[in-house]
């Protein structure tokens, strides 16, 4: 009797050990998954990139280099000139991460070190939510309240365009406010990484609250404010229907330039995928894949640059 | 002699004293001055960040309290809010069991070391890549080549790799938070690791992972250029069905397709096709504020929990 009992016992804790074995097996596949996708994610891309070149026979240095973009060739013959989508992607970018990095380093300078309880108990949930703003929100405001102005701000310069308004400045804008809270919350963190001994020292040596935020807070956590820049660009360049709602543009204005050329419609890499890459076949869309292949590997880049600089902060 | 020797010493001390007077003045000027351009700048973030939310709800509210926009006609968004939530809770079964099995081995199974890096780069490299490339991603791998075509399944399989990272990361701290001697005190029990985890850590953790699944919810809610090639910008005739095989749009999509490639073709007028984007835009603020209010709410609770134990 007993010794059934003890052999039923042993054969019980062998079924669950068993068990055991295999939710774990079954956990290790999700986790691996992960890494599954994002391989599959950089194969498939890259498998389906190169063929513009190998099937469509064009020249790499014509693809990246022109400027002419028709692949569906509505304008007669098909054209791959990318290089105008890229410019497009990299001014808007860059340019509107000129005005993020001040407002958002300042701001979370702000919130961390000299605000009142009451400013951090205001701020804190709005940033919260904008991190999660969906883009065609902020594309729809865009189209509604920044281009009327920008419009008829432009217009001695735009020469009173009917299409004044949409272009690069609007862009700029929309990727200021959907980049924004990203990096000050990234900001913040980075900041609030820091010890408060870093900062009661630098305060008991004699400095003001000012020196203390610029001398010993800053570059105590440059290397995480870093990343947050960074992340803050990966998001811009990779950010597509609230840009591609204010660009409205099919070709980047012929060279050369004045300053009308952000105040016009035009083109950059994501409006052009968004709104075409649907329609084509073949070599045209073949076309749009080597241009995500492009903004994968930039945002691969970013990524990289991101984890090697979080790699070298001192507080995380 | 002595008085004459004092004097300048006296003059030199004084000197240094108004030298040091004017560079703490300096200082103290500058402090000011940099603390006033901060709290500017602050402000100018907080009062955008404001008025956004201000301008957005205003703007739709004409709309919102017109009842054809709550219908199923061109002007109603009856379809949009259906397949919203639609593919929201088919996009979470999936999402959650996976990733919570994932943020399980990492936290529970796996060994500190190479392993968790090389999954944690991965997570970072795939929550960098635009969700536009991602959607390009789902459109030829489940769309064309698992012949799902347009559909549900192809945006929620998308979606699922969209938020994969994020869940991961938040299910991973909710495992974390919850204190070692638990599991410790149930597998001194005798139970098994998978029983611990079961009966002990899941159930502890299970406020913070269920804010976890309130933040991917907004995630999923906003997102639309994953969704554009994946699940199509249009319904089919009657989009009212669990079916998950049919193409359809969703708020965000329609708001876009309303603004941009669509806009004319739909056959509303210009200021109603407006009027209908100004309320979808009130509608999204106001589900992603709700979001953000219960997850701050379901955190406090936690926060109360655990004081009060």
């Amino acid at each position: 009797m007993q010794v059934a009992e003890s052999a039923q016992q042993a054969q019980h804790s062998q079924r669950s050990r068993l068990f055991d074995r295999i939710m774990s097996v079954i956990f290790l596949i999700c986790a691996v998954l992960l890494v599954a996708i994002i391989l599959s994610v950089i194969f498939f891309i890259a498998s389906q990139s190169w063929q513009v070149f190998v099937q469509g026979g064009v020249g790499f240095f014509q693809y990246y280099f022109g400027s002419f973009w028709d692949p569906t060739g509505a304008s007669g013959s098909p054209a791959y000139g990318a290089g105008g989508l890229i410019i497009g992607s990299v001014v808007t970018t860059v340019l509107a991460m000129v005005i993020v990095v001040p407002f958002a380093i300042g701001t979370a300078v702000f919130f961390t070190e000299a605000a009142p309880q009451w400013v951090i108990r205001i701020l804190q949930p709005l940033i919260e939510v904008f991190t999660g703003i969906p883009s065609v929100v902020i594309g729809f405001l865009g189209l509604v309240t920044i281009i009327p102005v920008v419009q008829k701000i432009s217009a001695p310069i735009t020469g009173n365009l009917p299409t004044g308004g949409y272009g690069w400045a609007t862009a700029i804008l929309v990727l200021v406010i959907m980049v924004l809270p990203t990096t000050l919350s990234i900001s913040i963190d980075s900041l609030r990484a820091v010890p408060d001994s870093v900062r009661e020292a630098s305060l008991a040596l004699g400095s003001t609250r000012w020196q203390m935020m610029w001398r010993a807070v800053i570059p105590a956590c440059a290397a995480s404010l870093g990343t947050a820049v960074v992340l803050g660009f990966t998001r811009a360049i990779g950010e597509a229907l609230a840009v591609s709602l204010v660009l409205a543009g099919a070709q980047i204005p012929a060279w050369p330039w004045s300053l009308a050329v952000f105040f016009q419609p035009n083109v950059n890499i994501t409006q052009q995928i968004a709104q075409n890459f649907q329609e084509t076949a073949g070599t045209a869309q073949y076309a749009y894949w080597t241009l995500a292949f492009t903004l994968l590997v930039i945002t691969l880049i970013f990524v990289s640059i991101s984890r090697f600089l979080s790699s070298r902060s001192v507080y995380k | 002699m002595s008085l004459q020797e004092a004097l300048p010493v006296q003059a030199a001390d004084e000197a240094r004293v108004s030298a040091l007077r004017r560079l703490t003045q300096r200082l103290s000027v500058t402090n000011t001055i940099a603390l006033i351009i901060l709290s500017l700048i602050t402000l100018a973030v907080g009062a955008l960040f404001i008025w956004i939310i201000i301008y957005l709800i205003v703007e739709g509210f004409t709309t919102l309290i017109t009842p054809t926009f709550w219908g199923t006609t061109e002007a109603g968004i009856a379809p949009q809010i259906f397949n919203t939530f639609y593919i929201l809770i088919l996009t979470e079964i999936i999402l959650v069991p996976v990733s919570l099995a994932g943020a399980i081995y990492l936290v529970e199974y796996s060994p500190q070391g190479r392993f968790i890096d090389v999954i944690h780069f991965a997570a970072e490299t795939l929550s960098g890549v635009p969700s536009l490339v991602l959607g390009m991603f789902g459109f030829l791998v489940f769309a064309v080549y698992a012949h799902m075509g347009i559909s549900r399944l192809a945006g929620a399989l998308t979606l699922l790799c969209l938020n994969f990272p994020l869940a991961l990361r938040l299910f991973e701290q909710a495992l974390q938070s919850v204190p070692n001697d638990l599991r410790e005190g149930a597998l001194a029990l005798g139970a098994t690791k998978w029983r611990a985890i079961r009966t002990v850590v899941l159930p502890t953790a299970l406020p913070v992972i269920i804010t976890g699944v309130i933040l991917t919810a907004g995630k999923i809610i906003g997102e639309s250029a994953a969704l554009i090639f994946t699940m199509g910008l249009f319904n089919p005739g009657n989009v009212f069905t669990l079916n998950p095989l049919i193409p359809s749009n969703t708020l965000t999509t329609w708001l876009y397709y309303l603004k941009g490639p669509g806009a004319g073709t739909t056959g509303l007028t210009s200021a109603q096709e407006t009027a209908v984007a100004a309320g979808i835009s009130a509608v999204l603020i106001i589900l992603l504020l709700l979001i953000n209010l219960s997850a701050r709410a379901i955190g406090r609770f936690i926060q109360l929990r655990t004081t009060a134990a």
